[in-house]
């Protein structure tokens, strides 16, 4: 029992042993690695793919996958800046309804994604790929390839305006974190994600509608890329098509590194946001000590690798797909 | 049954003719196209005109074809004339659609295109003379191909040389660092040409400023957001060692600019490339020192005039002088004196342009090293 027991623990808190390993190591390469200031940068840069993880990490606790996200975000981000600047461009008048607004498009192609994935029975890869390039089309449609600026000072302190040394957009992702956690803990939906991700046919023999879950998760999902899409606007103040690029990858990856199985009922929000930090932790970090660009890709497939080796138990899992 | 066996009788004929006329087809085929492909048509009659680029989410890909769409309007027909052949990155795909349309208009083509690589452009130039289209390429070709090989139906190439505009930017940027300090250099997709060029330029501005020292170049990927995150790094590492910033071009600026304004620093010296409209504002308002305008809507319109006016015959290609079958396209300086000037002619009010005028604003024949 005893040695059960240390591989549950190490195998529970490996992913944050993996995070200060590599916090250790960087520093120790480059000290200038080791500062408030370049937390904080790394902080900037995680905050909005925190969001989008976050989100699905909730699909993927359920055992599906959602690949709609690059879609997702750059039509929140798109409607978004559109309606902020037609309603004042500044948070002070009437255009901060716009940040709601965002929230309810991306509630709302989440809902129409589960919907899809649900009532067509179209696997969820397919249904949400394919939802994601419905996505991007519909945001190049809107932009016709323009980006459009959100120059707003105010918006903007997402970024410029620090708080212990942190921009608030660091404190938005936290207190979203924390719904997310509060969600998944608190609530019947969130335990429903894992008993639909535990054993769905089990699930459903208990009487719980299934098909109603996914749904849900699928909007809820939504609703976090959307959050994901505003902080994107306010770090960088552009709102375009390519807003969504990247955030597949970075996303997936965070939420597999961090500790929650592709195969469901394993995993939550925590394990995400240790996800993101080391993958963030890895982009700067390479950047920082100075290795060249060509080879950065491949250390980052290696890491990922590893750190999916050390932090997920693979020893309950009798085959892999 | 004897209706079976008279079906089977008349099916068995009907091929048989199926066969014979496909035949037939197929050796008429073959004896036009024994004339070589510039013989087999002189000019076309309203051919369709359609352009093969990369993707619209891109402000230069969204330039060049604004411009194919002013050329088709100049026509007297609507933007929808225009064929857009959209290759998302894949040589394969551009060279299927190229395949595809030719086969739906016969050959009866006048195609603009950025052949997504260097190697792609020979398939698609021969696909097209064989079929007896015209084609005008932009940006990709490998150095042994030329039009004037193809007789009329590889119309030209027009391409751009970054290497010496961008030394020109980095001249701007080293002085306005008073000569000394580091400068990072952020780039495009490694492999990319432009992207190697651009950073050449660099290099060979710095060999006129020992006290300036490289930090560091990084491939940012032509990426706002990857932008913004390589140079969040940078100031990590260097901090107050940097002193100025080369940019590949305008979208890696914005995301630099962004990284800078996270901590409070707007006074840094920066160049971009490519003269997109909000790089232009950014010009007129001091943020960044200068760009180039390669003007893309030109060189989009004009590339699909040239196919176009070969095809009907305005003019013959093969008695140009090969400076008009190959050649650069413009370049313009921006800088914060002249951004308000050229932002009033070029961006406020898009200029029209004439069409027919092929090689104006052009710059030279292309040379090779």
């Amino acid at each position: 029992m005893g040695t059960v027991l240390t591989r549950e623990l190490l195998v529970k808190w490996a992913p944050l042993i993996v995070l200060i390993v590599l916090i250790l190591f960087f520093a120790a390469m480059e000290p200038r690695f080791f500062s408030m200031r370049n937390f904080a940068r790394i902080g900037i840069s995680s905050a909005p793919a925190l969001m989008v993880a976050i989100g699905v990490t909730f699909i993927i606790i359920m055992g599906s996958i959602d690949l709609s996200m690059e879609g997702t975000v750059s039509v929140c981000a798109v409607i978004f800046a559109f309606a902020f600047i037609a309603w004042g461009g500044t948070l002070a008048s009437v255009a901060w309804l716009a940040l709601p607004l965002a929230l309810v498009v991306g509630g709302i192609v989440g809902l129409i994604n589960g919907l899809v994935h649900v009532k067509l029975k179209i696997p969820s890869f397919m249904a949400s790929l394919a939802m994601g390039f419905v996505g991007t089309g519909f945001a190049l449609l809107l932009t016709g390839g323009d980006r459009i600026r959100v120059e707003d000072e105010l918006f903007r302190g997402l970024l410029t305006t620090r708080w212990f040394g942190f921009p608030i957009m660091c404190y938005v992702a936290v207190a979203f974190l924390l719904i997310a956690w509060f969600i998944q803990t608190r609530t019947t939906l969130g335990r429903n994600f894992y008993a639909v991700g535990g054993g769905e046919d089990l699930a459903h023999a208990s009487g719980l509608n299934v098909n109603r879950v996914r749904v849900m998760g699928f909007a809820l999902a939504g609703v976090f890329y959307a959050v994901g899409a505003l902080l994107a606007v306010g770090r960088i103040g552009i709102a375009e098509t390519a807003t969504g690029s990247n955030f597949m990858f970075v996303s997936i990856t965070s939420v597999v590194v961090g500790g929650t199985a592709l195969w469901g009922g394993i995993g939550g929000v925590w394990n995400t946001l240790i996800g993101v930090l080391i993958v963030n932790v890895i982009n700067n970090g390479m950047v920082v000590i100075g290795l060249p660009g060509y080879v950065q890709d491949g250390v980052l497939g290696a890491l990922v690798i590893a750190a999916v080796v050390l932090s997920t138990d693979r020893k309950s899992v009798t085959f892999v797909k | 049954m004897s209706f079976i066996k008279k079906y089977i009788e008349q099916e068995t004929i009907n091929r048989r003719n199926f066969l014979l006329a496909g035949a037939y087809g197929l050796g008429g085929v073959a004896a036009t196209s024994m004339f070589g492909p510039g013989m087999a048509r002189a000019a076309l009659t309203d051919p369709a005109v359609a352009w093969s680029y990369r993707n619209r989410t891109n402000p230069y890909w969204n330039e060049i074809v604004s411009g194919g769409e002013a050329f088709v309007e100049s026509l007297g027909k609507s933007k929808d004339f225009l064929t857009h052949l959209i290759n998302e990155g894949s040589s394969e795909k551009s060279l299927a659609d190229v395949k595809a349309i030719l086969a739906k208009t016969n050959g009866n083509l006048a195609l603009a295109i950025d052949t997504n690589d260097a190697p792609n452009a020979r398939p698609v130039v021969e696909a097209v003379a064989a079929a007896g289209g015209f084609v005008s390429t932009l940006w990709n070709k490998t150095d042994d191909l030329h039009p004037w090989d193809f007789g009329d139906n590889y119309v030209s190439h027009m391409s751009w040389s970054d290497e010496g505009p961008a030394e020109q930017t980095a001249r701007i940027l080293l002085e306005a660092m008073g000569g000394k300090g580091g400068v990072v250099h952020l780039g495009g997709i490694a492999s990319n040409n432009p992207a190697i060029e651009r950073l050449n330029g660099l290099k060979n501005a710095l060999k006129d400023y020992p006290d300036v020292e490289l930090l560091a170049a990084e491939p940012a990927d032509w990426d706002t957001q990857k932008a913004n995150q390589v140079m969040s790094a940078f100031l990590t590492r260097y901090g107050d060692e940097i002193t100025g910033v080369h940019c590949a071009n305008d979208t890696i600026a914005y995301g630099v600019l962004e990284a800078l304004r996270a901590e409070g620093i707007d006074d840094m010296p920066i160049v971009s490339y490519d003269g997109n409209p909000q790089a232009v504002e950014l010009v007129a308002q001091g943020k960044i020192l200068a760009t180039v305008f390669t003007n893309p809507h030109w060189g989009g319109g004009i590339t699909a005039a040239l196919a176009y006016h070969a095809a009907i015959g305005t003019f013959k290609p093969s008695d140009e002088p090969h400076e008009h079958r190959e050649f650069y396209g413009p370049t313009v300086f921006i800088t914060p004196e002249d951004a308000k000037e050229f932002k009033a002619n070029f961006i406020e009010s898009v200029p029209t342009y004439d069409w027919t005028d092929f090689w104006g604003p052009s710059n030279g024949q292309i040379m090779y090293k």
